[in-house]
């Protein structure tokens, strides 16, 4: 099977590999695996608290060729997007654009997973974290 | 356990070609009773083609001797006489012999079998549990649970950072040694989920016997022992994996 030049484009150049404080009431990370393949995922965001604006975005996937690109389009477009806008994201968007085969398109699922699991684990922080944010105003 | 050896070559009644999911009655139906010919494949499961029920726990000694006296009778060099169809024919039951065979003597294969029959596609599963997370904003349930996840993340930055030793010319003896107990503990972990899965047969079986003897089994009990398996076979993948980059970690 071959992957397609974006795909190559990704896994060669992956954008915004690393991570975030953890532990950062700013900061939201997502951990997901597919069983299918044993590929694990972790995509963390950094969120403006006024604007819920995703300012900043980092994964580390191990996993094939297809599951890095998708993880690292994912941190790309979740970017300037505010967390309502990136849970628009769907998988078949992340499909089309890397011109995934059926055989990997749980790779994208994944991703959309990830985005989903960093985002509810950032508004999981802000509903703990609020009363003392606004006291601190 | 298995039906006795004389059902072999019992000819069926065509009502019977439609056999049963579970009582196995097709096996009959790879020759003629009357003058032994190869009978054209029925297309029936690999359980059935052994005339077994969709049990999980086969007595694997059994169903060798079963498969070698079927082979002797199938194997096309001996219908090569025949006529071209029932050469085909004896062609195809052969090529689904080894199948079945290859398929059940396994416990993994045969459980992933099973799992295929019965409806459970695995992918399928994740991609319609997502599209759900989206419509409702519910999290979705992670089918892998999230201490396995944290160990086989962690692991791997562990195995990446060996590698980026090994290719710098370097070995951190702590680190070698670090991995090295990862592997045994893994290794445990990985026959615990073999021991885990074949408890879960007993739960299947179980229920198919209470099928057999008259009794209504609902989906619901159904799915519930399938999902367990599915659940075992989930996190054996992962560690199967695991297991297999650490032992290229350390070679290399």
């Amino acid at each position: 099977m071959s992957y397609s030049d974006k795909v190559i484009d990704h896994y060669n150049n992956p954008r915004n590999v690393g991570s975030l404080d953890k532990s950062s009431t700013d900061v939201g990370t997502g951990l997901v695996g597919a069983p299918e393949c044993g590929d694990v995922m972790k995509l963390q965001i950094k969120v403006n608290p006024q604007t819920s604006v995703i300012e900043e975005a980092k994964f580390k996937t191990f996993g094939c060729g297809s599951a890095i690109a998708s993880s690292s389009l994912a941190t790309e477009w979740v970017k300037g997007k505010t967390v309502d806008e990136a849970l628009t994201i769907k998988n078949m968007d992340i499909v089309k654009e890397l011109s995934l085969p059926p055989v990997k398109i749980h790779c994208s699922v994944l991703a959309e997973d990830a985005i989903r699991a960093a985002i509810g684990d950032w508004k999981k922080k802000q509903e703990t974290a609020k009363p003392v944010a606004v006291e601190a105003k | 356990m298995a039906q006795p050896l004389t059902t072999i070559g019992a000819k069926p009644a065509p009502e019977e070609t439609q056999s049963c999911w579970s009582c196995g009655s097709m096996r009959a139906a790879h020759f003629c009773e009357a003058c032994g010919k190869v009978q054209p494949p029925a297309p029936v499961d690999y359980f059935a083609f052994f005339g077994l029920p969709r049990k999980l726990n086969i007595d694997v000694a059994v169903l060798d001797k079963d498969f070698y006296e079927l082979s002797r009778k199938l194997h096309p060099d001996l219908n090569a006489r025949a006529g071209s169809q029932e050469q085909q024919w004896s062609l195809q039951q052969s090529s689904m012999l080894n199948d079945a065979h290859r398929t059940l003597k396994d416990p993994v294969r045969r459980t992933q079998y099973l799992l295929k029959l019965e409806g459970v596609a695995l992918e399928e599963q994740s991609k319609s549990a997502t599209e759900q997370a989206r419509a409702s904003g519910q999290a979705k349930k992670q089918i892998v649970p999230p201490d396995l996840l944290e160990e086989v993340f962690e692991l791997n930055m562990t195995l990446e950072e060996l590698r980026a030793q090994k290719k710098i010319g370097e070995d951190d003896p702590a680190l070698i040694e670090e991995v090295g107990r990862h592997k045994i503990e893994l290794e445990e972990k990985y026959d615990g989920l073999l021991r885990e899965l074949q408890a879960n047969w007993k739960t299947w079986d179980a229920l198919i016997d209470r099928g057999q003897a008259g009794e209504t089994i609902s989906d619901n009990e159904y799915r519930q022992a399938l999902d367990k398996m599915v659940d075992v076979l989930n996190r054996r993948n992962y560690i199967r994996n695991l297991v297999r980059d650490v032992n290229e970690a350390l070679e290399n």
